[in-house]
């Protein structure tokens, strides 16, 4: 605790690491979920 | 898939690097970063700032070359997309507005100073707000793309002006403005060192790598909209 009150960057740090990997994890399950919307309206079609 | 991953693991690198790399007067090992006197921590910014920036630029050309491809071919997917390109530019474009501004308020003293920069830039939101106002006035769809391909073509044009061109022929506070030769700054001297410069470049092609997957995101979601509206 100590060391993160003297170096308070890294508390930047962590956060904006953990807004990064909470948009990543978002963005990944958005893109699979696109890729199965697509497969039913390609079966939709043919 | 492997873009997807080499992006994750790249920009998780680069912020871990930004921001945790140790910032000394004299740097004497290859991960530590030169002091910069007049910026000292506030320099780390140039590492997302500068990028968001770029990447506002990259999605108005890409809004506006697709607004062309719309008006050669009359493809609707051609307009989604440059709608889309501008929208994702639009984000990027309030991201460096709002981190300037940040910056701004402890370099300069306040959030907001009508520096050239940032009023260049609140021009092209003001551009890009109305873009998005016509493609809601109009209700018919063709014409909506025809009209919102030739605002794209326009509005892009105004982009090098205000972003490459006009802050530099003026006198300002931000790095790079008329009489700032090399990159430095009229209150400071601002070189990248070589460790900053690889941080700085692997950022521009990180950003780069997560612009293109969200806009292929936003592109399927639009097309995907467009084929399950009800027609006619």
């Amino acid at each position: 605790m100590d060391f993160l009150a003297q170096h308070q960057l890294y508390i930047v740090l962590i956060i904006a690491v953990g807004i990064w990997f909470g948009l990543y994890i978002y963005l990944f399950r958005l893109d699979g979920r696109l890729k199965k919307l697509e497969r039913d309206m390609h079966r939709e079609q043919h | 898939m492997t873009l997807r991953i080499l992006l994750g693991v790249l920009l998780t690198l680069v912020i871990v690097a930004a921001l945790g790399l140790p910032m000394v007067q004299h740097p004497q090992h290859w991960y530590e970063f030169p002091s910069i006197p007049g910026l000292e921590e506030k320099a780390r910014i140039i590492f997302f700032h500068v990028p968001t920036a770029w990447l506002s630029v990259m999605a108005f050309i890409t809004s506006m070359i697709y607004g062309i491809r719309y008006l050669r071919r009359k493809d609707p997917m051609d307009d989604l997309t440059s709608a889309s390109a501008a929208g994702l530019g639009l984000l990027f474009c309030v991201l460096a507005t709002v981190t300037g501004a940040i910056w701004a308020k402890f370099n300069w003293g306040s959030y907001w100073n009508w520096d050239p920069r940032e009023t260049s830039i609140f021009v092209l939101l003001l551009i890009y707000g109305a873009y998005f106002s016509l493609r809601a006035a109009v209700e018919v769809e063709e014409k909506r793309a025809t009209l919102s391909s030739v605002y794209s073509i326009i509005a892009a044009v105004t982009v090098p002006f205000f972003v490459f061109i006009m802050p530099r022929i003026m006198t300002g506070l931000h790095p790079g403005a008329k009489g700032d030769p090399d990159g430095a700054g009229p209150v400071i001297e601002f070189k990248m060192s070589l460790n900053m410069r690889v941080v700085f470049f692997s950022s521009l092609i990180a950003f780069t790598l997560l612009f293109l997957w969200m806009l292929s995101l936003r592109v399927r979601t639009a097309r995907l909209e467009y084929h399950h509206q009800p027609k006619g």
